[in-house]
């Protein structure tokens, strides 16, 4: 046999042809097996190995259903008894109910907590400040419903207004300092006579 | 591998136990399988690449000294503006969706630095800057050029080319390594002097120093901005896409008009450690049209931007306090004052700021 599997792997190898010993691997199980696992070996050594390496399980899961025992009948047990039988499947069911109620509850947490990001964070409402009169109202542009209807419409637009000149502002900080002047890109209306504000 | 294949079998065919150790083999093989697949994607994975180090680039660098936060920052400044790279970065902002830019850098044979910024999501806002003129090509406006020799863009530019302008207003503390964008990464905590602006934490790159993520944190260490590098390429040669730019091509620089002589009318008490006045005129807003007294403050990273205004033209008188994105707005009313502050500063600073003004004498 050792003398077989060694000329097999000869034979893999290229190094032998011999047809009594291709003969012999057609008609002995063993040796069929050998030269498909040293083929295998080969391949993986060679770096040519399949994607999915398909192993013939076919053999073991037919051997492993054969000696699998064969069950007749269900044996006799309390559970058969016709009261106990129709209260435990009842008693099952509530734990399982239980289960599926506490399991609902923590994905609620769960989802809650999820919810609670700190992107969220910076719009809730600002620290209390020191030293201002009357208060500050938090507000944001999605959030305006603390303001008065009439003056909200109103009051986002100068924020927006604040907002979009701080950006224009901030690109044109670093042009030269000496002819750095007021550029309105985004308005036509000229600004030389820009009204004093009143002191 | 034909080589090893035959030896391996034939230590085998002279082993008694040859099929013990064909199947003891074939398990390893398999494992040898799995373990070079695996290698594979982790290498896919890992998209930041620094081409072969040239002498050229890579021999300054180390140069620097890398036990201090400075030495770091000064690394990071010389790769910023001397190394030609390719970075992919998202940019995350509370309630706004992320946006995924990329940015170039490329230094000609000339010597001549060029960038360009490029907004990868809907209509598109690019920026190239040749030197020291910036054009901007953006959507609903026609393409213009500053004079500037930073973009304006979501990250501080002049952070990065002059780190040492902030040394006045910020201390700097290295933090520690760890693994940024699948790189070695050096840590430093960015941090205002008299705690009067948010933080920084800055992630560079070992090897070469480019800043492969940026957090902008409040007072309390929570996150408001934050820069993630997706992929960061360093090459030899800057990027063709440079070559193809025609500097005469692209738009005039615009004609600033020249400053009306504006009296300081009104004074600011406040100012946070190392900011100071870097502009003062009286403009008109956009959409509302307001005529305002306007003052911007700056310490080389964060930029205030004040307006003052009567507060007598319109119904609205309410102080308002909000967030925008990272910036703060603070409207406050004092009698017929009424001052607006907008930048990323915490709200306390810009109350103190805006409570600090007062009448010029």
């Amino acid at each position: 046999m050792t003398q077989k599997i060694e000329n097999l792997s000869a034979l893999v190898d290229g190094e032998l042809h011999d047809e009594q010993l291709l003969d012999a691997i057609k008609n002995d199980a063993e040796l069929a097996d050998k030269w498909q696992s040293y083929h295998l070996i080969r391949d993986g050594l060679r770096k040519e190995m399949a994607s999915q390496i398909n192993i013939d399980i076919a053999a073991n899961v037919a051997a492993a259903l054969a000696s699998e025992p064969a069950i007749l009948a269900p044996k006799k047990t309390w559970r058969d008894l016709p009261l106990v039988g129709s209260v435990v499947p009842f008693a099952k069911q509530g734990g399982q109910m239980a289960i599926a109620a506490s399991v609902a509850v923590a994905m609620i947490i769960g989802v809650q907590q999820y919810n609670q990001t700190d992107v969220e964070q910076p719009f809730n409402s600002a620290p209390a400040l020191l030293g201002i009169q009357g208060g500050l109202s938090p507000v944001s542009l999605e959030q305006t419903r603390t303001l008065p209807r009439a003056d909200a419409s109103e009051q986002r637009r100068v924020i927006n207004a604040y907002l979009n000149d701080h950006k224009q502002q901030l690109r044109f900080k670093a042009a030269p300092a000496d002819d750095e002047s007021e550029v309105e890109l985004y308005e036509t209306e000229q600004s030389n006579n820009v009204e004093r504000i009143p002191q | 591998m034909r080589l090893s294949s035959q030896t391996t079998l034939n230590v085998s065919r002279n082993n008694k136990f040859s099929k013990c150790i064909g199947q003891v083999t074939l398990a390893c093989l398999m494992l040898l399988s799995f373990s070079t697949i695996g290698q594979s994607v982790s290498d896919s994975q890992d998209r930041v690449t620094v081409d072969p180090p040239s002498s050229s680039h890579t021999q300054p660098v180390k140069a620097f000294p890398s036990d201090s936060a400075h030495g770091w920052l000064e690394k990071m400044a010389y790769a910023h503006s001397h190394l030609n790279y390719s970075i992919s970065f998202v940019l995350l902002k509370p309630g706004v969706d992320s946006q995924p830019y990329l940015w170039r850098h490329g230094v000609t044979s000339e010597g001549v630095q060029m960038e360009q910024l490029n907004l990868l999501n809907g209509p598109g806002r690019e920026v190239v800057r040749i030197e020291n003129k910036v054009s901007y090509f953006e959507p609903n406006v026609p393409p213009y050029s500053l004079q500037s020799s930073v973009i304006n863009g979501p990250f501080p530019s002049e952070f990065f080319q002059q780190p040492d302008e902030i040394k006045d207003s910020y201390d700097f503390v290295m933090v520690g390594r760890s693994r940024v964008s699948g790189r070695a990464a050096q840590q430093i905590r960015i941090v205002s002097k008299d705690k009067s602006r948010f933080g920084m934490n800055v992630w560079l790159d070992q090897e070469t120093g480019l800043m492969l993520k940026m957090n902008l944190v409040d007072l309390n260490g929570q996150l408001l901005e934050q820069i993630q590098v997706t992929a960061c390429h360093v090459t030899e040669q800057p990027d063709d896409f440079f070559e193809k730019i025609e500097p005469a091509m692209l738009p005039e620089v615009l004609k600033l008009r020249p400053q009306s002589d504006t009296k300081a009318i009104w004074d600011i008490d406040y100012m946070p450690i190392g900011m100071v006045e870097v502009k003062r005129d009286i403009h008109r807003l956009p959409i509302t049209g307001q005529s305002v007294e306007y003052v911007m403050l700056s310490d080389g990273l964060v930029d205030v931007s004040i307006y003052m205004r009567d507060s007598q033209n319109d119904g609205i008188n309410q102080d308002i306090l909000l967030r925008h994105e990272s910036d703060t707005l603070l409207t406050l009313n004092k009698g017929t004052l009424n001052v607006t502050v907008v930048g990323k500063l915490p709200p306390e600073t810009a109350n103190r700021i805006a409570s600090s003004i007062h009448l010029a004498n």
